[in-house]
């Protein structure tokens, strides 16, 4: 071999095993000093390279790394309880609704209109969250600290959703089911907020 | 072995195994700094290397239970901080790998300007994404081109080609030419 190396073949002797043609590029370095230099300065780069600074982050994300696994396990509950919450509710709401039919058939009261409306809100909402998909995207701290509040006093509202289920009175039941599921939607909402204003920040 | 040591690492991978915080925290503590500086080597961004950090522990601490302890801790942690930058290059559509002309010298120096003043902290930065993320991954972190087609789901001709243009641009920005 008489061409001198190209980069590519210098860079190939470096690597363990033979591969096709280095024996003869091997021979070829071994009788020309110009490519003994240009792998000497291969070596010479990588050193430096190896040598440079270490990087070190200008944030502590051990908080935002704890923040996010609670979070997690956080609306993994909020979901489970979420599901159990609304099954429990449409099972209680139907025993209702059967009670209600009995006594005032074809009727639904503007209450109840009102709980549907806020119920088709509420699913729309959690629609938005989940497309954001928020457990796969990391949040700073303050951020995490917002969804983990917002996502337990959804929590807490589905279990004072179950608990209205139970009330005896129709109108105080109606009514207080309309009051909680409007704060949820209002949660949601605030929640949406939290996910979709940051990833419009980062420009996802 | 594990180049970067943590006093008892038995003991705190068997704490964090069993989701034992302060454990967690140490491991967080003990590879912090290597991760950030993989990620960001990587990564164009800071922003995007502190992401990468998070990312990475977060993976940590749920999958630390299919940790197998007899190969290296800091082996394992490394590629998943590698696999998620790479994911994060991905993700944000790093930039054509032949954008830079090779030839083409920083923007307001002429060509001989440039090697003058790059230094090689510069000039890495400057190479395009995917360049830097192979050569950073196998003259620095040791990865094998088998290992880094793996990652980045290409071919090893591929890693290959893209090491030898970073070191093409690299060569030439630092002004190392040789006369052969």
């Amino acid at each position: 071999m008489t061409a001198h190396l190209t980069l590519e073949q210098l860079l190939a002797l470096r690597e363990p095993g033979a591969e096709p043609g280095a024996a003869a590029a091997r021979e070829h370095l071994d009788a020309c000093p110009g490519c003994q230099a240009e792998l000497d300065a291969v070596h010479q780069r990588v050193a430096r390279l190896r040598a440079l600074p270490a990087l070190r982050p200008a944030r502590d994300a051990w908080p935002a790394v704890t923040a996010r696994i609670r979070r997690e396990r956080r609306g993994r509950r909020v979901r489970l309880l979420g599901a159990a919450g609304l099954a429990l509710a449409a099972s209680l709401a139907l025993v209702v609704t059967i009670r209600h039919d009995v006594a005032h058939p074809a009727s639904l009261s503007a209450t109840e209109q009102a709980i549907d409306t806020q119920k088709q809100h509420s699913a729309a909402l959690e629609a938005t969250i989940r497309q954001y998909d928020p457990d796969a995207r990391p949040l700073d701290g303050r951020t995490a600290r917002i969804a983990e509040e917002l996502e337990d006093r959804i929590a807490g509202l589905d279990r004072e959703l179950e608990a209205a289920e139970l009330l005896q009175a129709q109108t105080d039941r109606e009514a207080r089911r309309l009051q909680l599921w409007r704060e949820r939607v209002g949660l949601l909402d605030a929640l949406v907020d939290v996910h979709v204003t940051r990833a419009s920040n980062v420009g996802l | 072995m594990d180049l970067i040591p943590v006093a008892n690492a038995e003991a705190v991978v068997a704490g964090a195994r069993a989701g034992d915080p302060a454990a967690l925290e140490a491991l967080y503590r003990a590879f912090e700094a290597p991760v950030y500086n993989l990620a960001r080597r990587i990564c164009r961004t800071a922003e995007d290397a502190e992401d990468v950090l998070q990312e990475t522990f977060f993976e940590v601490c749920r999958s630390i239970g299919h940790f197998r302890q007899e190969g290296s801790l800091w082996g394992w942690i490394r590629t998943i901080a590698a696999s998620k930058a790479l994911m994060r290059l991905r993700r944000n559509r790093y930039r054509d790998t032949d954008e830079l002309a090779e030839d083409a010298p920083a923007p307001g120096l002429r060509r001989d300007e440039t090697a003058l003043r790059m230094d090689l902290e510069a000039a890495l930065e400057r190479l395009p994404e995917v360049s830097r993320a192979v050569v950073w991954l196998h003259d620095v972190e040791g990865y094998t081109h088998e290992e880094i087609a793996l990652m980045m789901g290409r071919t090893t001709s591929f890693s290959k080609s893209q090491l030898a243009r970073a070191h093409t641009r690299l060569r030439r920005w630092l002004g190392e030419e040789v006369a052969r």
